[in-house]
């Protein structure tokens, strides 16, 4: 009986051992759970499987709204994935913790790869003392999108028309959204970024008009919304969201994907929600303001842990999803920061449901944005931000004193 | 008899002299329990112990370094943190709103459908379904009715006359708004409990009593209320403790806002812990909130037992 065991428990030991020389798994978190996303990153992996004989790659799914603490359990949990779709506000966290591995050298050392080809501002958050912790795979303008059969309603010119004509602005953007609300009983005309504008994405709310005015959120250690350039911006909003009645207000839902509000802020991956809205729809750049065009840039990188069981060959898989080819393939939903394929006409023409010149825009404001600032305690910043916020968008709301407390919350953490 | 002489006869056939009677009871006994001894165990027991040694260290999860640091944890929560002190209030408020309120509509209810007539199930169990229903769906659905403009209580509201607010967005509504959708959720539960208590309540004192000239309330108040009185404590002690520990229904319905108005004790942990990765703090805190209901209860307790004597 005895021997039976043993036998069996090194029958199962040696199979274990054999497994893990035989085949190496990589594991990639991603929060896309979209079929067509994880088609085009299956595929890419199986170019690099043909490579790599007896290597896995699996993508592993964690929804977005929990992605930055599920990803956090698993590190805690000794379990960190081999690769990390890494979204740049997690990113100063990760990074000073020393869990990045430094995948510069892998890179340069590809053949074909050229590095320099990445634009620098797109690296800028990614690279700290000559050392790479994160390949920018996604760096994806804020874009406005509009509900064309809204527009036409109120018998206006949609915004990209405005665009083509210079016209498109911040008091524009203002007047056309009360015009649009009032054509259009019951629905609104402009709604913030998924809709999450007073809660998970303050933040995003306020940063393309800030900036639009010449100001930011926060820079150098400073907070920045309290200064006059913010405070014209955000009082334009209140003004919006309580005197035209054009902006969602607090605690209402007005789903621009379901029709109910005439534009809203978000990046070309939501396009692939489109087809199925059931109305005429397009893209249009972020309308300028005093401070002239200003586009806001969201951006992803693909890290390697540096915990992991296999660093060297998931940075051989990071060099590939992010080599001049497959950066082209991923181009239609996850902007490149490829200088060679932003000017690209593959690019231009790469996403079937956006028409060329308005593909322009989208490659124009990558070249020309600015990333949402960062911060190694953006929780913590949020969490300060949250209640002041939360005191801003109320009707009475005096919005320069808002913002000054805002300010006082979370200096200190800056 | 003999499936009891047929198991002597089986363990000493398996060669175990030492098996006795008594034994192998109590080896049957622990393997039946075994299950549920080692879940406890490991999922209840040991983190319990955990964090106790967790709260006197400073432990960031993400780069993974704990020291221990003593009682500094419990020392920055008390005396260095006004949000602690903000957060308990909130906490109290809420079993306040609700424990009273909770236990009133409950006990009503069970007043009400303890004795059979035509429909009661049904009323019974319109009362309870939401006990068994999700809770996130309960707070998702209730989100959307109480917006300001568009929500079905403002509508409702609207139809006589009253302009309502934005009840979520409010500090005090919001308090008050997840209180009520709370206590509607929960009622049932203590309402089940109470019309079990009023069902075993012979008939026999109240028929006396009013065969005395008893009126309805002077039933309720002399013979009722007090029968029921053990039900009523253990029903506080469950809903007080429940309240402290909400947390689905705040992180669903208002995220602990607005403006930290309705940042209770659990969801601050929870944010502590989860979203700011102060595992070491979260853990202090914990042990403060047990403390706290720890002491509520034996409060309750020892009042009870100050009335009943």
């Amino acid at each position: 009986m005895k021997t039976a065991i043993k036998l069996a428990l090194s029958a199962v030991a040696l199979c274990a051992l054999s497994a893990q020389s035989m085949a190496q798994e990589l594991r990639m978190t991603v929060w896309t759970g979209n079929e067509a996303h994880l088609k085009m990153l299956n595929g890419i992996a199986a170019g690099f499987i043909a490579k790599h004989p007896g290597v896995t790659v699996k993508f592993e799914t964690v929804p977005v709204a929990d992605y930055t603490q599920k990803l956090t359990f698993q590190v805690a949990g000794g379990n960190a994935p081999d690769i990390a779709w890494m979204m740049e506000d997690a990113a100063p966290a990760f990074e000073n913790a020393g869990l990045l591995m430094d995948i510069g050298p892998t890179l340069k050392a590809t053949e074909g790869y050229n590095f320099e080809d990445f634009s620098e501002p797109a690296m800028a958050l990614w690279q700290k003392d000559g050392k790479v912790y994160g390949m920018p795979f996604s760096t994806s303008p804020f874009l406005i999108y509009y509900n064309k059969d809204m527009f036409d309603k109120a018998g206006l010119e949609d915004p990209n028309q405005l665009a083509a004509k210079g016209e498109w602005n911040m008091q524009k953007f203002q007047e056309v959204a009360k015009k649009v609300t009032d054509a259009n009983p019951g629905k609104w005309g402009f709604e913030f970024k998924d809709g999450e504008g007073y809660a998970s994405r303050m933040t995003h709310a306020l940063l393309p008009p800030v900036r639009a005015y010449g100001g930011d959120l926060w820079a150098n250690g400073q907070c920045g919304l309290d200064k006059p350039e913010a405070v014209a911006a955000v009082k334009q909003l209140h003004d919006m969201v309580f005197k035209d009645k054009s902006i969602v207000p607090p605690g209402e839902q007005g789903d621009y994907f379901s029709g109910n509000s005439a534009m809203t802020v978000n990046q070309i991956s939501r396009a692939s929600k489109m087809p199925e809205a059931g109305f005429k729809w397009g893209i249009a750049p972020l309308p300028s303001g005093p401070a002239g065009e200003a586009p806001v840039i969201g951006q992803a990188a693909l890290t390697v842990f540096a915990s992991g069981k296999n660093t060297e060959l998931a940075a051989q898989l990071v060099a590939e999803m992010t080599s001049r080819d497959n950066v082209a393939v991923m181009a239609q939903f996850f902007p490149p920061a490829r200088k060679s394929v932003l000017e690209s006409n593959a690019f231009v023409n790469s996403n079937k449901l956006i028409p060329p010149e308005q593909m322009k825009s989208v490659a124009a404001a990558i070249v020309n944005g600015r990333v949402h600032p960062s911060h190694e305690h953006v929780p913590q910043i949020f969490a300060a931000m949250a209640p002041r916020v939360d005191a801003l968008w109320r009707a009475d709301a005096n919005v320069e004193d808002a913002l000054k407390g805002v300010c006082a919350a979370i200096q200190p953490l800056l | 008899m003999a499936g009891k002489a047929f198991r002597d006869n089986a363990a000493r056939a398996a060669g175990a002299p030492w098996l006795t009677l008594k034994t192998r009871e109590m080896l049957e006994a622990w393997l039946f329990v075994s299950p549920t001894l080692i879940g406890f165990l490991i999922f209840f027991l040991g983190p319990l112990v955990a964090i106790f040694y967790y709260s006197t260290t400073e432990w960031n999860l993400l780069s993974q370094q704990a020291t221990f640091v003593g009682l500094r944890n419990f020392h920055n929560v008390l005396l260095e943190n006004p949000d602690f002190w903000h957060v308990v209030r909130n906490s109290v408020i809420f079993a306040l709103g609700l424990v009273p309120l909770n236990m009133a509509l409950a006990l009503s209810l069970a007043l009400a459908l303890s004795r059979p007539f035509f429909g009661v199930v049904f009323f019974r169990t319109v009362f309870f379904a939401p006990v068994v229903t999700s809770a996130i769906a309960w707070a998702i659905v209730w989100k959307f009715m109480l917006q300001g403009e568009g929500g079905a209580v403002n509508q409702m509201l609207a139809w006589i006359g009253i302009n309502g607010p934005n009840w979520l967005r409010e500090p005090n509504w919001a308090m008050a708004a997840v209180i009520v959708t709370r206590v509607i959720k929960m009622v049932g539960l203590n309402m089940i409990l109470y019309i079990a208590a009023l069902q075993s309540i012979p008939r026999d004192y109240e028929e006396a009593a009013t065969l005395e000239g008893a009126s309805r309330w002077q039933v309720f108040r002399m013979i009722t209320w007090p029968l029921l009185a053990p039900t009523t404590l253990v029903i506080m002690v469950l809903t007080t403790i429940g309240s402290f520990k909400v947390f689905d229904h705040i992180y669903q319905m208002t995220g602990g806002g607005p403006e930290n108005g309705t940042l209770v004790l659990a969801f601050y942990i929870y944010q502590q812990g989860f979203k700011f990765f102060n595992v070491g703090y979260a853990a202090a805190l914990a042990l403060i909130m047990f403390v706290i209901v720890m002491a509520l209860t034996l409060v309750q307790v020892m009042l009870r037992r100050r009335d009943m004597e």
